[in-house]
């Protein structure tokens, strides 16, 4: 080292080695808290459901609409382990293949509202004139319930899985809007950011090099949250007429039938009633993990 | 020296240790006996245990905190009581203020009601009684007009008026002892001293013993009587104020009190420090770093003409390879300033011209080549790096923006930098996280300096460290500064700090510039009035130079 | 505040007037003519033509939508196209039902939440905590028409105690006993998600509130726990979690569809769904814009009542900057 001059006074300085040196910790990641505890039932429950959807043609005794002779409204039983509905249809393949609907809303819509919520977010709320707008259209997408979004948007585009996806994509978009906004906002005020822009980084490379990185942990959990919301709003709809139609099954249109059939048959929503509560919860339990472990 | 105590020992503290999950304890050993009516200085650095103590005797630790040992008061042990029992303690007999007074009131109620609350805890009967001993409380801290303070919220109050509101909750009740946990860190320098004042004046009124929780040997030898010096949880050493500073036995002891940067006396003779007289010599025609010629900033939005002004026509230049300290207090624009040269801030009127030429004005592309030159440091060592990258990314990330070189020969000069803070090339793997304050600022400091930058904005890069760490810190920036050459606006709000760094220092005051100078003579020899009243408020690590200037002060 | 409270109040009205012609475009745009659903199959081109006049549909879109909003203006909202009747009183009849039911279970949302969140608050007890938190997570995990249906086995068909579904024969007010009977299973299931929600906002937001410095002063003061919660951390928690009521009441209102269908509740929430289904334009643009205008409302009730919660923003006519 070069020789020191220090303006006076002249502070004798310690000499020895690196100071204060604490120890190597590292924080577990969000994926430690997926393995352990609430998080790892979460993920029993959401891989037991989604392992029955995907070998469904596999398992499934029957076809999603074929109809059984002479198994009319049956009980439980060794034939027919949740019964037949009242077109002699076997129940359990009819959830089986019900369980495939709703997952294609989960893990199809859900992630591209999000992507297109989260380019939407990053890109417009850079600059206030843009953030102002984007905002007050979210706003106005929020305004609406979201069974309210659902009908209005069947008007259009009649009942069927496909509006279910189209339904939840435009509920998560401002969802996931806001939430980015929100990470922009706090992560660009940040004296790392401001450190790098003041030598020459552009928006493009803050987005991409602070902001998204930074804001990952919510979104992931936002995530869960917004599938177990899907999965809501897919029951909510066929209960109510707009979801997936007759005669394919989904799991909400299953309650519906159970519903219908409650006196005939009153163990008929049981199952279909079951695996959505084992999804929900499934997704609840992760979310809650995740968000404890990043508080952590 | 006021002999106010007598030697009868109100609040002991006997072998106390405290112990989290952690494997280390936040303290290990510590005995302290407070005698009625003295000030008790404990005085250590960050993870000294020293506020874990006062919180220990209150019951107040943090949840998962063990703390074994013995506390006693007035001969009665209090180590370990329930909760309903410490109630009738904390308040009424032993009470306690904290170091910061933005946050320490509750906001969404009056100060009226929270004094009240205070007293009805320890059962002032009626409402009416209550609202005259409130009134009476804050005539007591010298708060003006109390009749019309009751009802004001704290945010309508400023930091010192709070701190003396949270002083009145504390004294409320009239306890013996007061437990004052960093009472004036937060505080301006001038707050900060007439804060000190009360206090000495409440102990001299009320005969309150007050332990006085501090990092500030300043203030230490400002009011003190007593020192005790803690470090990493145990009692280093401990003796009358006078005979510690003039003598101090143990050599941590010695290094803290070394540390501890010094500013010269007012009106003694102007030594210009070499360094500064070597920057006299700079060459002032060159075309500055950094100019700022007639600047304005203004907060809030000037169209509904609700526009308030946080700098007001300033001009200053920084010639290249000069450091110039920026000071002033809270509110005084030291940080915008700062800010508006690293173009974080809009201009509303004037110029910012880096090396000559104006940024604003100049092309985008040509705006990026400008910013080049420059590098910005942040106060806070804990969000000056992204947590989501090991610090070498973090150093390289300039490197990457303006795609120098080959990807090996960024880490190469990583490397380096590394090296050039006196860091373990190994530690470009680690987290922000992995890091301690001082080594983080160390690793900020490369960073900025990765582009070798004609100019550095360091805001307040030191005032979050420990003496020791900072007398390191500001010992590496020099010696960098000197062999790099790079010029510097270096904004603090710590004069020893300037004192020590700065070729010229600036003084501002609400947003305007009240004094520029050359480092010796306007801190030996101020012009202007506020230069000289700052000074006058800074603490000084002295206590033998107490008497003499509570006389300058009350004169 | 005044001139905050105005601020707010124009953006309000923006976004109504903005919804209001979104939806009036959209409603244009939704395929299937009215014209043909009111005229049947086998109309002559001449009375199609006569009824679209009748409806006022040959005119410009900006015509229409004057016209539509001078009506709903004078809150003359003209007959239904198909559910007979004049569209006021059936919105008027709907709404009352529907409001009467969200309220309630908005009251035994707010009220079951801040009981539950101070008692675990206060009580500091780690059963507590898990049992709430078990309760919190079954609440959220089962839908609301699942949890309508349950209520309605249970309570209903397997022990009849209370009505299966239904409004109380003498309106709310004539028999309260007895219209409380009624409102209590809808209600109940309705309120569900919202106290769950509420809940675990609240007591997450009061161990916020414990552990800010202000906390720490009043126990060193020798303030009671329980005291310090009731008295100031619950007051300090309010404005936050007033925002987060005023988001539970749109639930609420999505929800109210749900548990109508299966209550056969005559709300608002039934009469979209037959409004949507039959093509029925006047009545889907009122309780469109009706459901845009309560969101509006609520958002500025809950910003108007945070601000006034807070003193730092009531008593602040200024807007600070950043001030360093």
């Amino acid at each position: 080292m070069t020789d020191i001059a220090v303006a006076e006074p002249l502070v004798p300085v310690p000499v020895g080695p690196v100071p204060d040196d604490p120890a190597p910790v590292r924080r577990p990641g969000l994926l430690h808290a997926l393995v352990h505890g609430r998080g790892l039932v979460g993920l029993v429950l959401v891989g037991a459901v989604v392992l029955l959807g995907v070998l469904g043609p596999l398992l499934a005794p029957y076809g999603p609409t074929e109809q059984v002779a002479g198994a009319n409204l049956l009980g439980p039983g060794p034939g027919h382990w949740l019964g037949t509905d009242e077109l002699n249809r076997d129940i359990w393949s009819r959830t089986l293949y019900g369980i495939r609907a709703d997952l294609v809303v989960v893990f199809a819509a859900v992630p591209v509202g999000a992507v297109l919520g989260v380019l939407l977010g990053l890109v417009t709320s850079w600059w206030s004139v843009t953030d102002v707008i984007a905002q007050r259209a979210f706003d106005l997408l929020l305004a609406f319930p979201a069974l309210i979004l659902g009908i209005l948007l069947t008007a259009f585009l009649g009942p069927g899985l496909l509006t279910v996806g189209v339904v939840i994509v435009a509920l998560e978009i401002p969802v996931f809007g806001r939430l980015v906004r929100t990470a922009v906002r706090t992560v660009r005020e940040m004296p790392f950011v401001e450190a790098s822009q003041v030598v020459g980084a552009g928006p493009a490379w803050v987005l991409r090099k602070h902001v998204l990185p930074n804001s990952l942990e919510p979104l992931t959990v936002q995530l869960a949250v917004s599938m177990s919301v899907a999965v809501f709003v897919e029951g909510a709809m066929s209960f109510l007429g707009l979801g997936v139609r007759p005669p394919h099954p989904s799991l909400g249109s299953l309650i519906k039938d159970g519903v219908r059939l409650l006196h005939d048959a009153p163990t008929f929503a049981v199952g279909p009633l079951t695996v959505v509560v084992a999804l929900v919860l499934g997704l609840l339990l992760i979310s809650q993990s995740l968000s404890e472990a990043r508080r952590a | 020296m006021l002999d106010l105590h007598s030697t009868e020992a109100v609040l002991e503290i006997e072998h106390l240790a405290i112990s989290f999950s952690q494997p280390r304890p936040a303290v290990e050993d510590v005995s302290v006996t407070l005698h009625r009516g003295e000030i008790l200085a404990l005085v250590g650095e960050s993870g000294s245990g020293k506020s874990m103590t006062a919180r220990a005797v209150l019951g107040l630790l943090p949840p998962g905190a063990k703390a074994t040992g013995s506390i006693r008061y007035d001969d009665e042990e209090i180590l370990g009581l329930p909760e309903a029992e410490l109630n009738r303690i904390r308040g009424r007999r032993i009470a306690m203020v904290f170091q910061e007074p933005q946050t320490a009131l509750n906001p969404v109620r009056t100060i009226g009601w929270q004094l009240r609350e205070a007293l009805r805890a320890h059962g002032t009967p009626s409402r009416k009684a209550a609202t005259e001993r409130a009134i009476e409380l804050l005539r007591a801290v010298e708060i003006p007009e109390p009749e019309r303070r009751l009802a004001a919220y704290p945010h309508q109050l400023s930091g010192g008026q709070k701190q003396r509101v949270v002083l009145a909750l504390a004294l409320a009740n009239e306890p013996e002892v007061l437990l004052a946990d960093e009472p004036t860190t937060a505080l301006d320098v001038t707050v900060q001293a007439e804060i000190l004042r009360l206090l000495d004046r409440i102990r001299e009124r009320t005969g309150t013993a007050i332990v006085l929780i501090t990092h500030n040997m300043g203030v230490v030898a400002e009011i003190a009587d007593r020192v005790v010096v803690l470090q990493a949880g145990n009692v280093v050493e401990e003796g009358e104020t006078r005979a510690l500073f003039a003598d101090p036995g143990e050599p941590y002891t010695q290094t803290l009190l070394a540390s501890v940067l010094r500013l010269p006396e007012l009106d003694e003779p102007v030594v210009e420090a070499r360094r500064a007289q070597a920057a006299s010599q700079l060459d002032h025609r060159s075309v500055p770093a950094v100019e700022f010629r007639g600047v304005h900033v203004r907060y809030g939005s000037s169209r509904r003409g609700r526009a308030f002004p946080a700098i007001a026509d300033v001009s200053l230049a920084v010639a290249p390879g000069e450091v110039v300290g920026l000071v002033g207090e809270s509110g005084s624009g030291k940080t915008t300033l700062g800010r508006l040269a690293a173009g974080l801030v809009p201009l509303a009127d004037g110029q910012v011209l880096l090396r000559g030429e104006d940024v604003l004005a100049a092309p985008r592309s040509e705006r990026r080549h400008l910013r080049r030159g420059l590098a910005f440091v942040h106060q806070d060592p804990e969000a000056s790096l992204d947590p989501r990258y090991a610090v070498g990314a973090s150093i390289r990330e300039p490197l990457d923006i303006h795609r120098v070189g080959t990807p090996a020969e960024r880490d190469a000069r990583v490397a380096e930098l590394l090296e050039a803070v006196q860091l373990p090339a190994s530690y470009a793997d680690r987290r922000p996280r992995e890091l301690s304050g001082g080594q983080r600022q160390r690793i900020a400091l490369a960073r900025a300096l990765a582009l070798e930058p004609a100019l550095l904005v360091a805001d307040e890069p030191t005032s979050a460290l420990d003496v020791s760490v900072q007398a390191r810190v500001l010992e590496l920036f020099r010696e960098l500064q000197e062999r790099m050459g790079f010029a510097c606006l270096f904004i603090s709000h710590d004069l020893a700090v300037v004192h020590q760094v700065a070729d010229r220092v600036a003084v501002l005051r609400a947003g305007q510039l009240v004094e520029v100078g050359p480092v010796g003579s306007v801190f030996s020899r101020p012009a202007a009035d506020y230069p000289r009243r700052l000074l006058d408020a800074v603490p000084v690590p002295d206590p033998a130079r107490r008497g003499r200037r509570v006389k300058e002060l009350a004169s | 505040m005044t001139r905050y409270l105005f601020s707010r109040l124009g953006s309000a009205l923006l976004v109504t007037v903005l919804a209001s012609i979104g939806i009036f475009a959209l409603i244009r745009l939704v395929p299937g003519d009215p014209v043909s659903v009111l005229a049947g199959p086998d109309a002559t081109p001449a009375s199609r033509a006569a009824i679209r006049a009748e409806l006022g549909l040959d005119r410009p879109f900006w015509s229409q939508y004057v016209h539509w909003l001078g009506d709903l203006v004078r809150l003359d909202l003209g007959p239904s196209y198909k559910l007979g009747g004049d569209v006021g009183s059936l919105i008027a009849d709907g709404a009352l039902n529907t409001v009467v039911l969200t309220l309630f279970a908005l009251v035994l949302a707010s009220a079951g939440a801040v009981a539950a969140s101070t008692a675990a608050v206060v009580g500091d007890k780690r059963w507590l905590d898990s049992l709430l938190s078990a309760l919190n997570t079954a609440a959220v995990a089962v839908p609301t028409f699942a949890t309508a249906l349950v209520l309605v086995l249970v309570f209903a068909v397997r022990f009849p105690v209370l009505p299966a579904g239904g409004t109380p024969p003498g309106g709310f007010l004539a028999h309260p006993d007895i219209a409380f009977q009624y409102l209590l299973l809808p209600g109940l299931a309705l309120a569900l998600p919202a106290w769950a929600a509420l809940t675990r906002f609240l007591t997450e937001a009061l161990h916020t509130e414990l552990r800010q410095p202000y906390v720490t002063t009043a126990r060193a003061l020798g303030i009671p726990r329980r005291r310090i919660v009731l008295t100031q951390a619950l007051r300090n928690a309010l404005p936050s979690s007033i925002t987060v009521l005023g988001i539970q009441f749109g639930t609420l209102l999505g929800g109210a569809i749900l548990v109508e269908a299966v209550f056969a509740w005559p709300g608002l929430g039934r009469l979209v769904e037959q409004g949507i289904s039959s093509r029925d334009y006047p009545v889907v643009q009122v309780l469109l814009l009706l459901s845009v205008v309560v969101f509006v409302l609520t958002q500025l009730a809950t910003d108007v009542i945070h601000a006034w919660l807070d003193p730092r923003v009531r008593l602040d006519s200024r807007v600070k900057g950043a001030s360093r």
